[in-house]
């Protein structure tokens, strides 16, 4: 009777570690890993600026990146000449 | 933004060696270095394919992680730069590279090897934007003019596609759905849209 009722006791002590210790190893596989690669992390020469940092852009990064999207647009020709071609099969 | 990228469309691609002029005449690049090259297989044959060649701005640049001084660097657009004054040019980056990219002038009888040359997306160098030194040591800084790589807007077929990978790769997307795939997509019945007949390349071949 008497080893029991110890056993219920230590069991009832221990339940909240061994939920803890559970949960502890389910969300474990959840960490967030760095996906940077790690050979971007070293460099040692001067540092360059950055593209939109020019008397043309003054620095507007959303006004450099839309220019170059347009830009890259201009590459498809479908949008200059396409316009009486039949449709995609 | 996404990351600055090239694509090159084999079936476009008529060899004419534009995009290495472009390169070599927008950067003034000396004799012997080629930062783009043109790659053909099956010369003559039926079924010749070329496609133009440079650094591709790998994600996880082989070239950086072997480089002993550690000289090249990363932009925000994902572009592979590398700084001259670092570089001593043992070689390292050019085994590393699959695409054979990193290009090293030579000098003298006995080869002396120069500082590593190799495409910067037409984004210059650590250097100040379009200076003479930038000029000089890593050519022209197309990209903070608001402009792409010299290749591929001099790429008559439009064969050699550059820039924004996002928009790039739906330009490419939309041609592959309109040319549908396959054989149709080369020869006498795409040119001449008569499917009944056999290409006459093939006929040849034959014979």
């Amino acid at each position: 009777m008497t080893g029991a009722w110890s056993w219920r006791k230590s069991a009832r002590r221990g339940a909240p570690v061994l939920v803890f210790g559970v949960s502890f190893l389910c969300l474990s596989g959840c960490g967030e890993i760095d996906q940077k690669a790690k050979t971007e992390k070293i460099y040692s020469g001067k540092r360059d600026t950055e593209a939109y940092n020019n008397t043309k852009f003054a620095g507007d990064k959303s006004k450099w990146e839309s220019a170059m999207v347009e830009r890259s647009k201009t590459q498809n020709e479908y949008n200059r000449t396409d316009t009486k071609m039949p449709a995609a099969n | 933004m996404a990351r600055m990228k090239f694509i090159c469309d084999a079936e476009r691609c008529i060899e004419c060696n534009g995009c290495v002029t472009a390169c070599k005449s927008e950067h003034e690049v000396p004799w012997g270095v080629n930062r783009r090259r043109l790659v053909t297989v099956n010369d003559g044959k039926v079924g010749e394919r070329s496609i133009s060649v440079a650094c591709m701005h790998c994600t996880d640049a082989p070239c950086m992680a072997v480089c002993p001084v550690d000289c090249f660097y990363k932009t925000e657009e994902g572009v592979v730069l590398h700084d001259k004054d670092l570089c001593i040019g043992c070689g390292y980056c050019f085994y590393a590279c699959p695409f054979g990219a990193p290009q090293f002038p030579q000098a003298g009888a006995f080869g002396l090897r120069g500082k590593m040359d190799k495409c910067t997306f037409c984004a210059g160098g650590p250097e100040v934007d379009n200076s003479a030194e930038e000029i000089k040591k890593y050519g022209r800084n197309r990209l903070s003019e608001g402009k792409l790589p010299a290749c591929a807007e001099m790429c008559s077929t439009k064969a050699l596609l550059g820039g924004d990978g996002e928009v790039i790769a739906s330009i490419y997307q939309q041609r592959v759905k309109r040319r549908g795939k396959g054989e149709e997509v080369w020869g006498w019945a795409m040119a001449y849209d008569r499917k009944d007949t056999k290409p006459a390349a093939k006929q040849v071949v034959k014979v």
